[in-house]
């Protein structure tokens, strides 16, 4: 388990204010943010590299806010990854091992099971300086492993690598995870990879943890317009919430939100300003309007197809910009080409408000 | 996505190339220069006629010159290592207060005159010095004895070293050391396993830089030693009392050996720092 308690650091430009987090044993836990947030920091002081100015680090339920670096059983793989460039990949993966309680022989065991777990058998005698990006990042992570560390610190490990790879190491990340069962905390700008790896994750704004909880609760109920705006769960409207006449006096109630040209029917638990999240994948498209009543009906020209796959991205003008996605399939089917007039249409219960 | 992948490709920065009458006078001021200091040289190179030089195996006293100064800038050398290195580190990695005024004070000897070296260590190491006369009273005398020679080549070549293995330090990046104390590494083990073997070719190239410095010292040391009299100061000797012939064959061994030296440099430093 890695437990953060009001911890508070401070270096160079850095300020890390307050942050506590709880990743459970053999969990794999996301710290996510902008770049400059402070994320590598906050990955150093858990290591022990720099002093927090307050709070606390534990690991495993064992108070190592004092302890250094060597005693605290951390892997640490860094965003570029920091090969030895004087050893070997053999070496490299069995530098952790030298100061350890293992035999030579049971050494070269450790480094030849991660090297097969990893797949980089081949390789062990190479220099470092013959490798790809993706070899190096698996070597960074068998050296890591190798002396069984307690808890896997992992600074955007697939940032230096080409999206391919990337998809495959993110897999083969998940699977060495729980095989090793080692208690994981990785911090990237990408919320993407939240979604795929984490088991909690944690919203990283200016310093201090603006939410935290669930990668999908995250995602479906971010907490402000700066979390919904950066994990890029839609478009985030800015309006204001009116009860509307006749509707429940209770708490959710039905409710207008009004934003520029946008008159929505949503459910609310407050009036006054909000911010509104319209969710791409909430957001319906027809050519024509379809039956139905209680559902929000807006017109927008379709200025941009974006294809991923079997999904594509639909960047319409509806007076403001919003972002649809659909099936590729379904684009296809619909004819949608820029220039192309739609109706959208959102249920009420859909629009999160924060 | 990451933001990487949405940069549009940089934009080719044209540079136009210069005249080519500019780059042709250019290029004739700096092979006028090139020629300056490769002309002389090959000048005094033309001498080593196998006469000359067995005219120079022969002279007891060039030998004996020789060996000494190689012997007092190797002593000079792994003094200013043993105290140099720990402090290039510190001066490297340390974030103390004071860092800036201890690297300016290390390099001061740089800018400094050598005669003028050599006659502030006279009176810092003299007989009749506070210092000097202390060290005297446990047999340890400067003036006109072989410690001077070493005291003098000391204060010129020191700087070199702590300055070239301080850049060897800075060169290793902290981060590497923090991957290694995260693999169970002691402060002390991390130095040894990782900091040291990396910085070593530099440190090595800045020691051989240091020890080449001591070599070629001759205004200091003309001044605390004047004998027994290491090669620059034996040339000096014979050119002023003996005249040019009889100087030439010290200068071609002394040549030799810088040029060795500065052949091991060459090699140890790596490509991009040529």
């Amino acid at each position: 388990m890695i437990r953060l308690r009001g911890l508070t650091v401070r270096v160079g430009g850095f300020t890390l204010e307050d942050i506590s987090f709880e990743v459970p044993s053999g969990g794999y836990g996301l710290v996510i943010g902008p770049s400059g947030s402070g994320k590598t920091t906050l990955l150093e002081a858990v290591a022990g590299h720099v002093r927090p100015l307050r709070g606390r680090v534990e690991l495993h339920d064992a108070d190592v806010t004092t302890l250094p670096p060597e005693r605290r059983g951390v892997g640490f793989v860094y965003q570029r990854y920091y090969l030895f460039p004087h050893l070997d990949v053999r070496e490299n993966i069995r530098y952790g091992l030298a100061a350890g309680p293992l035999d030579p022989a049971a050494q070269a065991d450790r480094v030849r099971e991660l090297a097969s777990l990893l797949d980089i058998t081949p390789l062990l005698d190479r220099s470092i300086h013959q490798l790809s990006g993706g070899e190096t990042q698996r070597v960074a992570l068998a050296r890591a492993l190798a002396p069984r560390p307690a808890v896997l610190l992992l600074d955007e490990p697939f940032a230096a690598v080409d999206p391919a790879t990337r998809q495959m190491l993110r897999r083969e990340l998940r699977t060495i995870h729980a095989r090793e069962k080692v208690t994981t905390l990785q911090v990237t700008h990408d919320f993407d990879e939240a979604l795929r790896l984490g088991d909690v994750v944690a919203v990283l704004a200016e310093g201090r943890v603006a939410q935290m909880g669930r990668p999908d609760e995250v995602f479906r109920y971010p907490n402000s317009a700066f979390v919904a705006t950066f994990i890029g769960t839609g478009t985030v409207l800015q309006g204001e919430v009116t009860r509307l006449a006749g509707g429940s006096t209770e708490s959710p109630f039905a409710a207008r939100f009004d934003s520029g040209p946008f008159s929505l029917e949503v459910v609310a638990e407050r009036e006054g300003m909000a911010h509104a999240v319209l969710r791409p994948e909430d957001l319906m498209l027809s050519r024509e309007a379809v039956p139905g009543s209680a559902r929000n009906r807006l017109t927008a020209v379709v200025q941009r197809v974006e294809r991923v796959g079997p999904i594509s991205y639909v960047h319409l003008d509806a007076g403001r910009p919003l972002t649809a996605a659909v099936t590729s399939a379904s684009a296809d089917e619909l004819g949608l080409a820029p220039g192309a007039n739609v109706v959208v249409t959102v249920k009420a219960t859909a629009i999160h408000l924060v | 996505m990451t933001p990487k992948d949405s940069l549009p490709p940089a934009a080719p920065s044209p540079k136009p190339p210069p005249l080519p009458w500019a780059r042709l006078g250019l290029a004739a001021l700096g092979a006028l220069l090139v020629l300056f200091v490769v002309g002389p040289l090959l000048r005094l190179l033309l001498l080593a006629t196998p006469a000359s030089l067995g005219e120079a195996l022969g002279d007891a006293e060039l030998r004996t010159s020789i060996g000494l100064t190689l012997g007092t800038a190797t002593a000079a050398t792994l003094l200013a290592a043993a105290m140099g290195i720990p402090l290039a580190y510190l001066l490297a990695r340390g974030s103390f207060r004071g860092r800036r005024l201890v690297e300016a004070l290390v390099d001061l000897p740089v800018v400094i005159p050598h005669p003028v070296a050599g006659i502030a260590l006279l009176l810092f190491l003299g007989r009749h010095s506070l210092v000097g006369g202390t060290l005297a009273r446990v047999g340890l005398e400067f003036v006109s004895h072989v410690p001077g020679i070493v005291a003098a080549m000391l204060f010129v070549s020191a700087p070199i070293l702590v300055s070239g293995a301080r850049e060897a330090f800075r060169s290793v990046d902290p981060r590497l050391e923090r991957v290694a104390r995260s693999l169970g590494d002691t402060p002390a083990a991390a130095f040894r396993r990782v900091t040291l073997p990396l910085a070593s070719r530099g440190i090595l190239a800045a020691a051989i830089l240091s020890w080449a410095r001591s070599v070629s010292e001759f205004g200091a040391i003309v001044i605390l030693t004047y004998n027994p009299q290491v090669a620059s100061v034996l040339i000096y000797d014979r050119f002023t009392t003996l005249g040019l012939p009889a100087a030439v064959p010290a200068a071609l061994v002394l040549l030799a050996v810088a040029l060795a030296v500065f052949g091991l440099v060459r090699v140890l430093q790596p490509a991009d720092h040529r």
